[in-house]
């Protein structure tokens, strides 16, 4: 089975096309990036993702410019990173993973309007915004502190602030939300939300697959630098999905539930669940189950939905590369955005 | 550009007022090195320091802070930019580097332009030295001071590339030195007068020193700091792009 959401890839606001990169250690050479491409729109959330050492953060960056590919271009609104690098700089914003991203000396409203100026913006424009960006998470009270009192949280914040105060069309997010408590963490995935509402591409990678799910309009995976997979997370997530229902009950199954589902595709995966197959004809085998389960009290049935642990774990972990649709995912992904 | 110029100087101020500890220290070892080097050199030598020209002396000092300041700013900057993890946010502004690290030069030395005058009356009253500083020099300090910069923009080269360029300002202060006392652009000769073109400072600080003392001063010497400044200018401006590029390549521009 063909990943069809590769063929769907929307037009994009940010392009990256068959980026590449080796770098030259005391060891060899050590391809970390190889042809990876990619696309997101306007509005578009894309996660990417991939183990350590996978080549996200070589990515991020040369996206960013900050790391020179050997081969390979990023457009944005159609402009080259490498042709017309100042033009295309003042429309990314980015929040770089293990860098603090802000002057700790500074207090959050100078460190704001500093960025705000260096981008080119008016000292009135930038205060403004930096009022607007501060009311936005929350801090607004926090303006005089200087960055080194608060918290990780709130640095965090104030990070995608001074990133954004230009306003730029795309964004680059790399683990934003890495150490951060629940709280912060839901701060800044609301703000990544609103912005998308708004129209900003953001590109995200992080470790956290719960939060690249719950963010993500794409998902794109990388290993061991190559795309292995690229596609709309909902498709991606209902190609992983089985063909299952989930039977939960209100209480422990009888002791006799073995017995009882004898001869049906049903098997029992917990002290309070069973999974039905329901692959053709033997979803009528739901059924069966449901008689032989009555009259113990259920709780609710559920069709199998795949999460993006589950896929990434099914991709890295079980020679996803190697798997033919899995391959032709990443291929098909990366040959359309070379193609543009 | 002017946006720029605001958000440099106010950073710079901002910093150096809320931490005036940083700004005290710096003057106060100022202060102290020429303490130790003045009564140093008259104790070892038994007689007066700079043969009854103590304006030259303090003249000297002035300009070395000067050129100190100039020089490694830009070098120290690196350094703690990428120490503290904001080195990738400034290449990430939509200016060349090379403006934004000018910029910045310029900007600390008008922030240390009261330090230093501060200390430079503190001298005077140690030393009761005389001197007169008058509008004519403003010319060859301009020129001291940018060919400084151009001289820092090559140690800021290093400073993307290593990052930890501590050691090598140590001995960046003994060459400025050596700069100023060599007299390289007042010896008479052909050979001489092209090494004074490419050696850098010393024609400056020459012409510098001449015009305060009101002494005459020959044109080759006006024609020696202008091309030495288009030079040092020059190649700190290539080898800072290249070092930029290189960085890049190498993927190393935010590495401590």
């Amino acid at each position: 089975m063909r990943m069809e959401a590769t063929s769907h890839a929307p037009a994009g606001l940010l392009e990256v096309a068959g980026l590449s990169k080796v770098f030259k250690t005391r060891t060899g050479p050590v391809p970390a990036v190889q042809a990876v491409s990619f696309r997101v729109a306007p509005g578009e959330v894309l996660a990417f993702l991939g183990p350590n050492g996978a080549g996200k953060t070589t990515t991020i960056k040369m996206t960013a410019g900050l790391v020179l590919p050997d081969s390979g271009d990023v457009r944005v609104g159609g402009e080259s990173l490498f042709a017309r690098h100042d033009a295309v700089t003042a429309q990314l914003g980015a929040v770089l993973e293990g860098s603090r991203n802000l002057y700790w000396r500074l207090t959050v409203r100078e460190n704001l309007e500093y960025w705000g100026t260096m981008r080119r913006m008016t000292i009135r424009g930038a205060r403004r915004r930096a009022d607007e960006l501060l009311e936005l998470v929350g801090l607004s009270d926090r303006a005089r502190n200087t960055v080194q009192t608060l918290s990780r949280g709130m640095q965090q914040k104030v990070a995608l602030c001074q990133a954004l105060m230009h306003q730029p069309r795309v964004l680059l997010l790399d683990e934003p939300t890495l150490g951060l408590d629940f709280e912060s963490g839901e701060g800044i995935k609301r703000v990544v939300r609103a912005l998308a509402e708004r129209g900003t591409a953001v590109l995200l990678t992080t470790h956290q697959l719960d939060v690249a799910q719950e963010l993500s309009d794409r998902v794109a995976m990388i290993r061991q630098g190559r795309l292995v997979l690229e596609g709309a997370t909902a498709d991606v997530l209902a190609r992983f999905s089985q063909p299952m229902l989930t039977v939960v009950a209100q209480m422990p199954w009888p002791a006799d539930i073995g017995e009882r589902m004898r001869g049906l595709p049903a098997l029992v995966t917990g002290a309070d669940t069973l999974t039905v197959d329901v692959v053709g004809d033997a979803g009528r085998a739901v059924y069966q189950v449901l008689e032989r389960l009555y009259p113990h009290p259920l709780a609710k049935i559920e069709r199998h939905q795949a999460d993006l642990a589950q896929v990434f774990q099914q991709v890295m972990g079980e020679g996803g590369a190697e798997s033919p649709d899995l391959a032709f995912a990443g291929a098909a992904g990366a040959e359309e955005a070379n193609g543009q | 550009m002017i946006g720029l110029l605001i958000a440099e100087w106010r950073r710079m101020v901002v910093e150096a007022v809320r931490y005036p500890l940083d700004t005290i220290s710096a003057m106060v070892t100022l202060f102290m090195l020429f303490v130790g080097l003045f009564y140093g050199a008259r104790y070892i030598t038994q007689s007066p320091v700079g043969g009854g020209r103590l304006d030259t002396v303090v003249l000297g000092y002035a300009v070395w802070m000067l050129m100190m300041a100039a020089t490694s700013d830009m070098g120290w900057q690196i350094q703690n930019e990428a120490q503290n993890g904001t080195l990738e946010q400034v290449m990430l502004v939509p200016w060349s580097s090379r403006l934004v690290f000018l910029v910045r030069g310029v900007m600390a030395i008008a922030a240390f332009l009261v330090p230093c005058a501060l200390i430079i009356v503190g001298l005077i009253a140690l030393t009761h030295a005389h001197f007169v500083w008058t509008p004519v020099a403003l010319v060859p300090t301009a020129l001291v001071l940018a060919t400084a910069w151009g001289l820092g923009l090559l140690v800021a080269s290093l400073g993307l590339l290593i990052k930890r360029v501590g050691q090598m300002m140590q001995i960046i202060q003994f060459l400025l030195l050596f700069l100023i006392i060599a007299p390289l652009a007042t010896l008479a000769g052909t050979v001489w007068h092209m090494v004074a073109m490419v050696v850098p400072l010393t024609a400056q600080v020459t012409l510098l020193r001449d015009l305060l003392n009101g002494a005459p001063v020959s044109h080759w010497v006006w024609v020696e700091a202008l091309v030495n400044f288009g030079v040092t200018m020059a190649l700190g401006l290539w080898l800072f792009g290249g070092a930029d590029r290189l960085a890049r390549r190498r993927g190393i521009l935010g590495h401590y």
